[in-house]
């Protein structure tokens, strides 16, 4: 064996094999901080992990926290789909996921089928995930406790010592003052028996998929500099009352795409899309979703699809 | 021959230490000897000062004794030396079976007449109807009007607090009652009355140690008069004897 | 109920030498070689259930640090505390560690405080409050929470179409019902009550104390009074300790106490309140 042998099985990888246009974001030594904070945090589910959260090429709260977890966790195989507000084709979106393929050289693609690597804020893809997909969540607030204590000693002892009264006093006082639980994204989930979580930025409506889910989630929260995981196959229970039963939001209006209504098995989560003339219009916000079933629909030509990979 | 007794004292000695007086010390009760029997009236007779409301409230633990012992006879047959008991167990046997009643009410403020009372029967341990029922026929029988029975006792006259406050004390009547001038105040009218409920209840098997200043008063309730002077037991026997032969030099 | 043995704290990195030089007969609670402060030094007692245990003396005297460390609000330099109900009595909760006395605060030792924005959330209604307990010990049924809540909130005079007012819009006494209400959601074995009447107009004072006494007579809980007024531990104790440059001074029945003071401080404190 020759020592370039040694080189090519062990060392990084010759450079005439790096596509030449890469520009890393992150060097080896964080990205392997951010690995072993995801560790922990699969280790230990719903715990929120301390991490080093660097500056990236992104506002912090735009984003940051999920995009150091993407950089950190693909592989030269992966294959990575960005989406923002269900939304493939957001600025915000399109430019996380250019990042992440100039960055790491990775394919991308629009169909959560297709991909290995999901990030994604305020949505999971309607498209069931399976076993060794990994959907990454851009979190604002991780703290499902903030606006109930500021105190973080305090804040960290009720974590430690599992005291969640405080988080059920806030749903009574809802019910009571509402009539309902009145929380929709960053609704609290109890991680494994164990953790209170804050599901945000997610709806209500994505709550259930994460619940003994086949695939593994995975928050960060750059500005906050937290990471918590859901390993595959882990209770979410939404925290409620045993009489009080946890809804998803509803909609009564269908999808333009003509063949989701929302409540039947087919169901979708729906946002308002307001018009020039003061109407509005209710359509599926995971975009490439709602194409491929209009496509498959007749509602549009399939060129509608090409038209989708052309927006990255 | 003493645990025949209900309560026996022996050598009882008491002073007051007045520590802000440079520590002068006032001579209370200077070894006292006393038996009494189950279901007898003993009152105690002498001039103000001679010590009688002392020996009361040392039995009572309200005062601490320097000497002696206090012996008492328990329901349960235990002879116990109320001195050296601990405070605890004074409080239960306080609230089981020994009693005391001043001329003083001790108001329990926003608690109508007939909830004293009835409270009273309740912490000896009467359930609540029946407590009310008796609250209500011994406030009757000391001549207490029902349209007061909803009043708190602060607003009522003198001789009506003493008579709810005796009232209390007696609605379910303990094992020994140390009456410790119950009716100051009493007029003519209230007297046979008080008198009366105050007579039943060595009848009903209950003991008592008493002070009055009435003579009359001792006459009619006492079995016996214990004679008391500078802190000690100067004469003692039958009532009337006692009164008869005492009259002129001691008793006001 | 509650026994409590060679109780101390003292304020800062002390230890017994600190004690020396300080306590009644030196006139000080601050010992003069070190400076440290002796909030309390070998205080001892025993409650039995359904019994309430008077502590007295003027501000200063140590009797809120004894409370304090028994509630585990502060930890004590030394001594020890048994509640019959935890573990049988065997165990020392003062030895627990923080988390195991945060939770014997759910539903075995219950604290009322002078200062209600120590024992509530100002900003949660009366009812959230108690469900705050509630939820504490286990309770997830949202009509079985608000049920108890109202019979306990109705048990403490707290008019019912209030209970869903956030408490910093009551009253001191209103507070004050809450804060028992919340006191007594889990049937506690042990309650303290840190001069709860103090700050409360004379007629408020005599409505939260009468409601005090019934309560304590109804639930049958072991009861430490802490109070610098006479009226209030002549009302629901039978037995109580004077405090004084944080030593137990003397230790009686309560109408003793009173009537008969034996140590010069206990007189002096009577002769005053009775002026």
């Amino acid at each position: 064996m020759t020592l370039a042998d040694v080189l090519a099985t062990t060392g990084p990888a010759p450079a005439s094999e790096v596509a030449v246009e890469l520009t890393p974001i992150l060097d080896e030594s964080a990205k392997r901080e951010i690995r072993r904070a995801v560790l922990t945090a699969i280790a230990v589910p719903g715990y929120q992990v301390p991490f080093g959260s660097r500056e990236m090429p992104v506002a912090r709260g735009w984003g940051s926290g999920g995009l150091q977890i993407s950089l950190a966790v693909v592989g030269d195989d992966d294959v990575v789909k960005v989406y923002d507000q269900g939304e493939d084709g957001g600025v915000n979106a399109a430019n996380l996921r250019r990042l992440i393929r100039r960055s790491e050289g990775v394919k991308t693609t629009t169909d959560a089928r297709e991909a290995s690597v999901i990030q994604t804020r305020h949505r999971v893809p309607e498209d069931e995930l399976i076993a060794d997909q990994i959907l990454v969540l851009q979190v604002p607030v991780p703290e499902p406790l903030r606006g109930i204590e500021r105190d973080m000693n305090e804040l960290r002892r009720m974590h430690a010592e599992a005291d969640y009264a405080r988080m059920w006093v806030s749903l009574y006082e809802d019910i009571v003052r509402n009539g309902v639980i009145t929380r929709t994204t960053g609704y609290p989930c109890l991680v494994d028996g164990r953790y209170v979580i804050a599901t945000t930025p997610i709806p209500r409506w994505d709550v259930p998929p994460l619940h003994q889910a086949k695939f593994l989630s995975l928050f960060g929260a750059g500005r906050e500099k937290r990471i918590y995981a859901i390993p595959p196959y882990t209770d979410v229970e939404p925290l409620t009352f045993d009489d009080v039963p946890f809804e998803v939001e509803e909609v009564s209006e269908p999808c333009r795409c003509g063949l989701i209504c929302p409540g039947d098995e087919q169901g979708a989560y729906l946002v308002e899309l307001p018009a020039q003339d003061g109407t509005s219009q209710w359509v599926c916000s995971d975009t490439d979703w709602c194409t491929r079933h209009r496509v498959a629909n007749g509602v549009l030509g399939s060129e509608a699809l090409d038209d989708a990979d052309e927006l990255w | 021959m003493p645990f025949q007794n209900l309560l026996t004292v022996r050598g009882l000695t008491k002073s007051f230490t007045l520590h802000a007086v440079d520590g002068r010390v006032v001579r209370g009760l200077c070894g006292v000897d006393l038996d009494i029997v189950e279901g007898e009236h003993v009152a105690l007779a002498g001039r103000s000062g001679a010590g009688k409301s002392s020996l009361l409230k040392c039995v009572h633990r309200t005062y601490v004794a320097d000497d002696g012992v206090v012996v008492y006879r328990r329901a349960n047959g235990d002879a116990v030396d109320l001195l050296s008991m601990s405070d605890s167990d004074v409080a239960d046997l306080r609230s089981q079976e020994i009693g005391y009643v001043s001329q003083f009410l001790r108001a329990e403020p926003r608690r109508g007449v007939l909830d004293v009372v009835a409270g009273a029967a309740r912490r000896m341990g009467v359930d609540e109807g029946e407590a009310r029922d008796r609250a209500a026929d011994v406030l009757r029988r000391v001549n207490i009007d029902e349209s007061l029975w909803s009043t708190y006792p602060t607003l009522l006259s003198g001789g009506e607090k003493q008579r709810v406050n005796l009232a209390a004390g007696i609605v379910e009547a303990p094992r020994l009652l140390l009456l410790d001038e119950p009716v100051s105040a009493l007029d003519p009218a209230n007297r046979v009355a008080v008198l009366d409920i105050l007579s039943d209840l060595t009848s009903r098997g209950a003991t008592v140690l008493s002070v009055f200043h009435d003579i009359d008063a001792m006459r009619v309730l006492a079995d016996r008069v214990v004679v008391m002077e500078d802190g000690v037991v100067v004469d003692h026997g039958e009532a009337n004897q006692v009164l008869d032969r005492n009259l002129e030099r001691e008793l006001v | 109920m509650l026994r409590v043995e060679g109780l101390g704290k003292i304020y800062g990195p002390g230890g017994p030498a600190d004690v020396e030089g300080t306590g009644p007969e030196f006139g000080r609670s601050v010992s003069p070689s070190t400076g440290a402060v002796v909030g309390c030094w070998d205080v001892g007692f025993e409650v039995a259930a359904g019994e309430a245990l008077g502590v007295i003396g003027e501000s200063g005297s140590g009797k809120s640090t004894v409370m304090r460390c028994i509630a585990g609000d502060q930890t004590a330099t030394t001594g020890s505390a048994h509640i019959r109900t935890v573990d049988g009595g065997e165990a020392d909760v003062m030895g627990f560690d923080p988390s195991r006395r945060r939770s014997l605060r759910v539903d075995e030792l219950a604290v009322v405080y002078q200062d209600p924005s120590e024992g509530l959330d100002l900003h949660v209604s009366a009812g959230g409050n108690v469900a705050d307990r509630l939820t504490a010990a286990g309770w997830r049924n949202f009509g079985d929470i608000r049920r108890r809540a109202a019979e306990l909130l109705a048990r403490t005079e707290v008019p019912l179409d209030r209970m869903d007012d956030p408490v910093s819009t009551f009253s001191g006494g209103m507070r004050q019902r809450v804060q028992l209400a919340k006191a007594l959601a889990n049937q506690p074995s042990v309650l303290l009550l840190d001069e709860p009447t103090t700050g409360l107009d004379a007629s408020v004072a005599a409505g939260v104390l009468d409601l005090i006494r019934d309560l304590l007579q109804e639930t049958g809980v072991a009861a430490v009074v802490v109070s610098h007024d006479f009226a209030v531990i002549e009302m629901l104790t039978r037995r109580s300790l004077v405090m004084h440059h944080s030593r137990v001074v003397e230790a009686g029945l309560t109408d003793q106490l009173l009537e008969d003071p034996q140590h010069p401080y206990s007189q002096r404190l009577v002769g005053a309140a009775r002026g």
